[in-house]
């Protein structure tokens, strides 16, 4: 069920992965001002606006788990907050090489920008311990959604105050007081953005089908009366 | 026209490019190692989902065949004569 329409979306990914790269690479025109390295700019910034509206995604999904009780959109839930949170990852290291080669640091700690990023990061790293500490499944789930409904409201909370926030040396990327994006770049960075969106949803699912799939094989055991062998994780929940 | 072209470096604070290149490398495989890492890992769950099922196969096969031959059993359970 999980894996329905997975193969058409993985192709799509890929191929808007490849046009994309290839707009970022061979028809954006370089940046005047930071020339070469502002390629990055295509993979960071599509990361962290994925990642961020990945775990507004997951108190969504959160939400109907609590209004339904129902078990999968806890599951859903679950893996849109993993995702973003490896996108997450993506997004500090990307940025961490980018202030480098722009700034000469690899981390600024009085940019509003960088520090609220990495808050939101490490406030979504303790979901797994929380989740972890509960034995009880359906306490588990209902705890972990009231964490991802309040980590969700936090987040563009969390983006409106930084961009109320006057910033020292990040730029704004849809900034329109100094001129915004020439037609090109913005081409490529709208085109990498649904790529990235694109590339979450696939994940997403793919990590869905195979909980799917482990949760099939363990109700089939129980089915047979016979042991689960490795046991489960405590931390994922099962989907069947 | 020449000398405004002459100054632009000047203006454009930026990397050169063999300098700039490995950080953009860096980046991208950053973004290309953690996709790779990801799918590696599930790879390994598929492999492990995979061996479980055999295991259910085998088990159900199993009690398939002592369904199937119950005859058997009870043939082998009598004293003989």
């Amino acid at each position: 069920m999980y894996g329905k329409g997975l193969k058409p979306l993985s192709i799509a990914t890929v191929a808007m992965l490849a046009v994309s790269l290839s707009l970022v690479f061979f028809y954006a025109p370089l940046d005047a001002d930071q020339g070469f390295i502002q390629k990055i700019f295509y993979v960071h910034v599509p990361l962290a606006i994925v990642a961020l509206v990945g775990f507004i995604i997951g108190g969504i999904f959160a939400i109907a788990h609590l209004r339904t009780n129902n078990r999968k959109w806890d599951a859903y839930s679950y893996v849109s907050i993993h995702i973003s949170v490896i996108f997450g990852v993506a997004v500090l290291i990307t940025g961490a090489i980018w202030a480098k080669a722009s700034w000469g640091h690899w981390w600024v700690w009085d940019e509003p920008t960088l520090v609220s990023f990495l808050i939101v990061f490490l406030l979504y790293a303790t979901y797994y311990p929380f989740r972890y500490a509960i034995e009880d499944r359906d306490r588990q789930a209902r705890y972990a959604s009231v964490f991802a409904v309040t980590a969700g409201a936090f987040v563009p909370l969390n983006f409106m105050a930084v961009r109320m926030a006057q910033s020292l040396v990040h730029p704004r990327t849809f900034a329109t007081a100094e001129g915004g994006m020439p037609g090109e770049m913005m081409l490529a960075f709208l085109c990498m953005l649904v790529a990235i969106g694109l590339l979450w949803t696939t994940l997403v699912k793919f990590e869905l089908t195979a909980k799917s799939a482990s949760g099939q094989v363990k109700r089939l055991r129980r089915a047979l009366d016979a042991p689960v062998a490795g046991g489960s994780s405590r931390i994922a929940p099962e989907v069947n | 026209m020449l000398e405004l072209a002459a100054l632009l470096p000047l203006a454009a604070p930026a990397l050169p490019l063999d300098e700039a290149g490995k950080y953009v490398a860096g980046a991208y495989i950053v973004f290309m190692v953690l996709l790779v890492v990801y799918v590696a890992i599930m790879a390994a769950k598929l492999g492990r989902i995979e061996r479980e099922l055999r295991d259910v196969a085998e088990i159900a096969e199993r009690n398939k065949d002592d369904q199937a031959a119950p005859g058997r059993e009870a043939e082998e359970a009598a004293p003989r004569v």
